[in-house]
């Protein structure tokens, strides 16, 4: 066995309004939270899955000072026991509706509920993205992934193809590399975009190999997943290439469905803010990955979480 | 002395989680002298989890037994929980809730000695209350999955809602074969009567229509 997890049995009891409702357990929304307590104030952490969101999809994280090399799970734990030292309660669900106009705001889960706040943060994040292949939906959950984490074991021995060449698909590689005999990347650029070191690392496995200039065409198989068709972007020709296997680790959605109709989103579904992380709603703000902005890292989203704090405590709360 | 499975800041933060505990628990675990590579952890673990609160009690028994007849459990490892008065309330873990599906376990025996009231709306407490046929919902999941955990929490709520319902988490690895049957190379995948099969942890008004899609 190799660990225990008490996660969402750490729930506290969950009252009908905060000060600051936060929607989403990742480092945007932790931070938030701390701040938050800091500045005087009573947040409620709402997460669907688990503390620390998709942190925990990260094997290793060594970009978040303190610490040379912690796994995303790790670094989950550390991070949502902290905000539990400051008594930060977590609410497990999901949220499925809003009510943004007034100055109460109001989030409705799924069991129903609907809790009251003053102020609302937006943490939500994102999710893989599809690859929008021929034949992707039919195989999905039959040869088709987007968790190493949870599918890699399903692999054991066989060839996989995982597609995209950033830090994301580079980090599941090197963890799908202990379990699978062989990974053929495929990358639509001419080259990988993920850091040099995880490169380096993923390299010294000897499993892998790449193909560049390349996308996805469609896949094919009779129950399960039995191959890809690539085109290569330059060209236009067509291979096919044979796997048992595929993961797709090309980008991110924002987890912003549930604010449609209610709050102004960019054409890719990403959240705007001014510099103080304030949506155009007073009292509504967003941070993390599901804010529009350029760089989405764990240290770019806690830095959100901080900034919209200060700026909500001295306007909201400021007697 | 014999290796404990738990370490000791899990077992701190498993005596917080009982605190919680109202009334009595029985889980009775089923094990086969056949081969079963995880039988002996899933009683040690058990053993371990009784050891933190007397509230939690457990029963070993075989799954030749007459015990495991009328529970119809056929696989080991098994775990059933039971309410104070002896209630099944059709929860049923098919291999050890280790990794993510650990606080899945914790949550469910809070929940049991409290009576195993079900954490579900309204609505679908209605919807599923109705259902007078028998239900059999399978998850399946692997115990690094960070989705899993509220899939199994949605299926066992139902199946506590009632009485025709039986919600099994199944760790795929322990069960190849059965993750084979299934097809299973994704999960959390749901399966339910053997006739609607989905994959990825559904918010609750989706899962339930699942269910009902099923019937």
């Amino acid at each position: 066995m190799e660990f225990f997890d008490v996660g969402s049995a750490k729930k506290t009891d969950i009252k009908d309004r905060y000060d600051v409702i936060i929607i989403g357990g990742g480092p945007g929304g932790i931070t938030a939270a701390i701040y938050a307590v800091q500045a005087g104030l009573k947040p409620l952490i709402i997460e669907k899955a688990l503390d620390g969101g998709q942190m925990n999809n990260t094997q290793a994280v060594e970009n978040w000072s303190g610490f040379s090399s912690i796994s995303g799970m790790d670094l989950s734990e550390k991070m949502a026991d902290h905000a539990r030292a400051f008594d930060v309660p977590f609410a497990y669900n999901e949220v499925v509706d809003v009510e943004l106009e007034g100055q109460e705001k109001a989030v409705i889960l799924d069991n129903g509920k609907k809790l009251n706040s003053r102020v609302l943060i937006i943490s939500t994040g994102s999710n893989p993205r599809d690859l929008g292949a021929k034949g992707e939906e039919q195989f999905k959950g039959k040869g088709i992934s987007y968790c190493a984490t949870c599918d890699g074991h399903f692999f054991a021995d066989k060839h996989i193809a995982v597609i995209g060449g950033g830090n994301s698909a580079l980090d599941e590689s090197l963890y799908l590399s202990k379990m699978v005999r062989k990974i053929t990347v495929v990358q639509n650029l001419a080259k990988l975009t993920a850091d040099k070191l995880l490169q380096d690392k993923l390299n010294a496995t000897g499993k892998v190999e790449y193909i560049y200039n390349s996308v996805v065409d469609s896949v094919e198989g009779d129950s399960q997943l039995s191959a890809i068709s690539i085109r290569n972007v330059d060209s236009g020709n067509i291979t096919r290439l044979p796997v048992e296997g595929m993961f797709v680790f090309i980008g991110l959605i924002p987890n912003s469905g549930f604010l449609k109709g209610k709050l102004k989103l960019n054409d890719f579904g990403y959240v705007p803010t001014d510099e103080n992380m304030e949506t155009e709603i007073e009292g509504i703000y967003a941070v993390g990955d599901v804010r529009e902005k350029e760089v989405r890292q764990i240290v770019t989203a806690a830095a959100d979480g901080a900034i919209a704090i200060y700026h909500a405590a001295r306007s909201y709360f400021d007697e | 002395m014999e290796k404990r499975l738990l370490p000791a800041n899990i077992v701190e933060q498993v005596k917080g989680v009982f605190k919680e505990m109202e009334g009595k628990v029985t889980a009775l675990f089923f094990k086969t002298d056949r081969r079963c590579d995880y039988c002996k952890t899933g009683e040690q673990l058990l053993k371990e989890l009784a050891e933190i609160n007397e509230k939690l009690s457990y029963e070993v028994h075989d799954i030749d037994s007459e015990r495991a007849r009328q529970f119809e459990i056929e696989v080991a490892p098994s775990i059933i929980l039971l309410t104070a008065d002896g209630d099944d309330k059709g929860v049923r873990f098919l291999g050890i809730p280790a990794g993510h599906e650990f606080g899945t376990l914790l949550q469910n025996i809070v929940s049991f000695s409290k009576g195993a009231k079900p954490d579900l709306s309204e609505e679908s407490l209605k919807k599923i209350g109705a259902i007078d046929s028998p239900v059999d919902i399978k998850v399946f999941v692997t115990t690094t999955c960070p989705y899993c955990p509220k899939a199994v929490l949605m299926a066992h709520n139902i199946a506590m809602a009632n009485k025709n319902i039986k919600a099994y988490m199944v760790e795929a690895n322990e069960f190849e074969e059965l993750s084979k049957k299934y097809g299973v190379s994704s999960v959390p995948q749901i399966v339910i009567n053997d006739k609607v099969t989905f994959v990825g942890a559904y918010p609750e008004g989706q899962f339930v229509e699942q269910v009902l899609n099923a019937l």
